[in-house]
């Protein structure tokens, strides 16, 4: 009889739960920001009908124009080589996808990533990436040899990742052992044609699959691949098992912003095979990271910036004049003067720089035609007191994944901190690509969905696993970060982009660099390109 | 309340009103029992999802059992019944939740069948209740379905009003064994009422009212005594007397006494032996502090009951100890409690010695100056957050903090029970860059037990003499310590690195291989 009861104070508990996020959020007075980085200052350019005039004039050797990866990288190959006559300018958003953010409570800050958070170890041909680990200090010792030594405290502390499947904490991202044996098999052929494509090499002798991705095997055989999407490559193969689809369509939706029908073959099988770095000092497959994401290595770059010489605000226009390169610049106070370079090097997003170099044509590049479609992402920092209780004898993980979820899981910022006693506080970065409708229904929703909904979508997997009434009591403050324009989704076709190989052969006034440039959105290839103008501009 | 009956009132309605508030009373115990086995049970046993499904399950069976049973009781004998019930009710649920508690510490095994078999008593008896109470109400009114209605209202609002004062009032002010009691004096106390106001139709009142009293006087002594009876309880997991016993936001701090022997236990493990620790804390400090006569700093990570200060004190050419401990309880407790302070000779209030209570590695991050000799004391490697303070980050920090030439000194947990665990903290010493020297004492209350000594230089000779006064370290036993018999040779392990923190799964298996 009291049974009954019981199920009552169930429900109004569940009531309570089910009541609407956001006026919960009120309710329990926990503060929440929404931040759009670059969305209203891009809004404004894309619009505009005519551009400010100038109201000064500044000039300089090398005028670096994006303060994401790209740019700094190219600064820091320019100091590092002593040539030190440029001034970057920042953009909307200094470190750009390697963005952070800060909560303080009382004396203690807890740092989080707004965008990129990890650094897979290098592969040997990022020759680039392992200099720059070096000089950060992240290698310790024999960058460029086949297993070089890292600084522990970047290498992904154990327990590393885990996945909720069916009610219920799995190590690693893939429930293998949780599933009957025909689904197994096949997880285990997947994983056995990705071990030996991580050695494979091509008719031309290069490795199949590489990173930076121009050092990748022509073989036109491989290449074919590029023209399928990787579901209809995997359809072909007879990879039919719904947990090895779903698992894949995560990792798609993690790298690429777009699930398995909307990514090349080629790009899905290059996710898994080209990451094949080592250290002498962690397992393989360990990557990097920091409690504030991948800004410690920006930090790391940008302190190679002579003092003064990095600029807030952000190009207007870009043109390639006569004696050099022509830049209307917007500073952070709203005026308007234009910076004259001997050079440039435009490390912008390229649907940026579509709006920005008017005569982005002559380069090759139709804006129309070979502008890659990039991808909405709703990043989540949900700054937590204490931790939300895990199931008995379950340990919390860095990254966790919500088997067959639409979004991508969570990391914990304080995970690398070498403490006995777990923090007063911690910071869980949620990660969602909004890749079920096309990319410009995403952003409309980025634009004009309400709070609420944005709050949800942010919160979904870890309501799925935490009780919500232990999440919420727990949340201090949230902080949403939109990106419209998040990473350059590689549709089938995008490694032979002629408009791309135009860009990255420029090597005039006016250089790109970008990790558009090579299609998809990773730290290794926007170093790669900002190093190699970097080296353009240093052979002068 | 219930009001005062008014001279008005015919006998059989205010009898009926009894009934009915004791009906009340009756859901609410009813529940209560059912809630504090099911917080109890997710208390000792974890998983509240299992724990509460197969309470409620057993006990709503039980409950179906306790009606069946009813009809066996005759007519004429319902309301006797009903109060022997009550009684009975009383007594086993009121006790349900201390005698849980006194069986989980003293006999763990058949703790489970022992927390079913009362569930299910409380329930066959809790079952019996309100069909009793409705046949005895049936026998004065003729309006059945009238009956039905109020009997099962108050039914259910007996259960809503104890489902939310449970876990927001009394869970967290009586604790469980209190709130047991209170129930049970509920449940004597509606047998007493129910007896006295029904006195004339029944036979035997003062007997009655007599047993009512006593075990009304039992369940209250118990109320009055249940954090003596738990602490009684804990006892029986130490088994010694227990002298302090405090929850940190850390861990859980016992020390217990029996006769001379002091112990501490932090979260059941057992940190020392007044009778031996002088065997492991002279192990710790004195081959490091003898091999380096010019140090002045020493630093003490851990080890928060002062005891290694103890010994480092002993050295005259000492400046300054300081002490980092995680938890100022810790600390607090061994600089103040009396048996505690003549225990580590009042270490941590010796003018020489700064307590810090901060964690080791966030410490060693800030700019803390460099130190002679550092002491690692920490608990042994049992998690991956303890398994941190063994690797190779945090060695690196400490090389940081460590003056040329000196020493650093790591508690490594047993060489013996757990070989690959030891071995592996000495690969990951070598794998920071020190020399290491692995040694190791028998302390009896441990067992065998390993330290390891690292430096930055090469060459370290275990001293033949010490200068300062020791119980058994000498020339011979310090020879001793540093060879490895031959059951003792060192397995290939790998270093404890972040990424795969080897340690924990070593010490785990390593543990487990031991302990039964």
């Amino acid at each position: 009889m009291r049974r009954r009861d019981f199920i009552g104070l169930s429900a109004a508990t569940l009531a309570l739960s089910a009541c609407e996020p956001l006026a919960r959020l009120r309710g329990l007075g926990i503060p929440l920001s929404v931040l759009r980085p670059g969305m209203a200052d891009g809004h404004r350019l894309r619009d505009a009908i005519k551009l400010p005039e100038p109201g000064g004039e500044l000039s300089t050797g090398v005028a670096i124009l994006g303060g994401g990866i790209a740019g700094l990288t190219a600064a820091w190959r320019l100091a590092r080589e002593g040539y030190t006559d440029f001034i970057l300018l920042d953009g909307p958003e200094p470190d750009g996808n390697a963005a952070a953010t800060r909560f303080s409570v009382g004396a203690e800050n807890y740092a989080a990533p707004r965008g990129a958070h990890y650094l897979p170890l290098p592969s040997r041909e990022s020759t680039h990436v392992r200099e720059i680990l070096a000089d950060l200090g992240v290698i310790r010792a024999n960058p460029q040899s086949e297993r070089p030594e890292y600084d522990e405290s970047a290498l992904v502390h154990s327990p590393e990742e885990r996945v909720w499947y069916q009610g219920a904490w799995h190590e690693d991202l893939l429930p293998t052992r949780a599933l009957p044996e025909a689904e197994a098999a096949q997880h285990r052929r997947f994983e056995a044609l990705i071990a030996s494509l991580r050695t494979a090499r091509g008719a031309d002798g290069r490795k199949l699959f590489a990173i930076p991705i121009v050092e990748s095997s022509r073989d036109p055989v491989w290449r074919a691949l590029d023209r399928l999407s990787f579901a209809a490559w995997l359809r072909r193969e007879g990879y039919t098992a719904p947990s090895l689809l779903t698992y894949l369509d995560y990792a798609s939706r993690d790298d690429y912003g777009a699930g398995l029908a909307g990514i090349s073959a080629w790009a899905g099988l290059h996710y898994f095979a080209a990451r094949d770095g080592r250290a002498a000092n962690a397992e393989p497959g360990a990557v990097l990271t920091w409690p504030d994401g991948l800004q410690t290595l920006a930090r790391g770059l940008g302190k190679y910036i002579p003092a003064g010489q990095r600029y807030a605000g952000y190009a207007l226009r870009i043109e390639e004049g006569r004696n050099g390169v022509r830049v209307l610049c917007r500073d952070k106070d709203g005026k308007v003067y234009t910076l004259n370079a001997r050079r440039a090097i435009c490390a912008l997003p390229l649907h940026v720089a579509a709006r920005v170099v008017p005569n982005l044509a002559g380069y090759g590049f139709d804006a129309r035609r070979h502008l890659p479609e990039s991808a909405p992402w709703l990043v989540g920092n949900i700054l937590l007191r204490g931790f939300p209780k895990e199931q008995a004898g379950v340990n919390l993980a860095w990254d966790n994944v919500v088997h067959g979820s639409r979004g991508l899981g969570w990391v914990v910022s304080t995970h690398q901190d070498l403490r006995a006693a777990r923090p007063a506080h911690t910071v869980f970065t949620t990660y969602r690509a909004l890749a079920d409708a096309t990319p410009r229904a995403g952003r409309d929703l980025l634009q004009r969905a309400p709070d609420t909904e944005l709050l949800a979508l942010a919160l979904e997997d870890m309501e799925q696993v935490y009780h919500p009434l232990d999440l919420w009591r727990r949340m201090q403050a949230v902080e949403l970060i939109l990106r419209g324009h998040g990473m350059a989704i590689p549709r089938p076709g995008y490694l032979d982009n002629p408009g791309l190989a135009a860009l990255r052969s420029t090597d005039g006034r006016l250089l790109f660099a970008h990790g558009d440039l090579s299609g998809y959105s990773v730290f290794e290839e926007a170093a790669w390109w900002g190093d190699i103008a970097a080296q353009r501009i240093l052979k002068g | 309340m219930f009001p005062a009956p008014a001279k008005a009132v015919t006998l059989p309605a205010m009898l009926d009103r009894v009934l009915i508030l004791s009906v009340f009373v009756v859901a609410s115990c009813g529940l209560a029992y059912e809630l504090v086995a099911g917080a109890l049970a997710s208390y000792l046993l974890g998983d509240s999802v299992l724990q509460f499904s197969t309470i409620i399950g057993c006990y709503l069976f039980a409950m179906g059992v306790g009606a069946h049973l009813s009809r066996y009781v005759r007519d004429e004998d319902a309301l006797a019944r009903f109060i022997d019930i009550e009684l009975l009710v009383g007594v086993l649920g009121g006790l349900s939740a201390t005698l849980l508690f006194l069986v989980f510490a003293w006999m763990s095994a058949p703790f489970r069948s022992v927390l079913y078999v009362v569930v299910f008593l409380v329930g066959v008896l809790v079952g019996m209740e309100i069909p009793l109470v409705m046949r005895v109400l049936n026998r004065h009114r003729a309006a059945f379905s009238e009956l039905v209605s109020r009997v099962l209202t108050f039914d259910y609002l007996g259960a809503l009003a104890v489902s939310l004062l449970f876990p927001l009032l009394l869970a967290p002010t009586l604790g469980l064994a209190r709130t047991g009691f209170l129930f049970g004096m509920l449940n004597v106390g509606v047998a007493l009422w129910t007896a006295w106001h029904f006195r004339a139709e029944l036979g035997g009142v003062s007997r009655r009212l007599l047993r009512g009293g006593v075990i009304l006087i039992l369940l209250a002594g118990g109320f009055l005594l249940s954090d003596r009876l738990t602490h009684w309880a804990e006892q029986g997991l130490f088994g010694d007397d227990i002298v302090f016993a405090r929850s940190t936001p850390y861990q859980r701090i016992v020390v217990t006494r029996w006769q001379d022997d002091i112990r501490l236990y932090l979260n059941g493990n057992l940190q020392f032996s007044s009778r031996d620790e002088h065997r492991y804390h002279e192990a710790l400090v004195h081959p490091a502090l003898a091999a380096l006569p010019g140090a002045r700093r020493v630093l003490v990570l851990g080890g928060g009951d002062g005891l290694a200060v103890r010994e480092i004190l002993k050295y005259k050419n000492i400046d300054s100890v300081t002490l980092v401990d995680l938890d100022p309880e810790m600390t607090g407790l061994f600089t103040t409690s009396a048996p505690l302070v003549a225990l580590n000779a009042g270490a941590l209030r010796d003018k020489r010695v700064k307590v810090v209570n901060a964690d080791a590695g966030q410490w060693l991050e800030g700019d803390v100056g460099s130190f002679d000799l550092i002491v690692a004391d920490f608990p042994d490697p049992s998690n991956y957050a303890l398994g941190k303070l063994y690797s190779v980050p945090m060695y690196r920090l400490m090389t940081r903090h460590l003056a040329a030439g000196g020493y650093l000194v790591v508690q490594s947990t047993s060489p013996y029970f757990a070989p690959h665990a030891y071995w592996c903290i000495d690969a990951t010493l070598r794998e920071a860059g020190f020399q290491t020297w692995p040694y190791h004492v028998y302390v009896p209350s441990f067992g065998e037990w390993g330290y390891i000594l690292a430096g930055t230089r090469p060459g370290f000779t275990p001293p033949s003499q010490y200068p300062v006064a020791t119980r058994y370290l000498n020339a011979a036993t310090t020879a001793e310590m540093f060879r490895f018999p031959p059951d003792m040779t060192p397995p290939v392990v790998e270093p404890n690195r972040l990424n795969s923190q080897s340690l924990v799964r070593y010490f785990e298996q390593d543990w487990g291989q031991v302990i039964r």
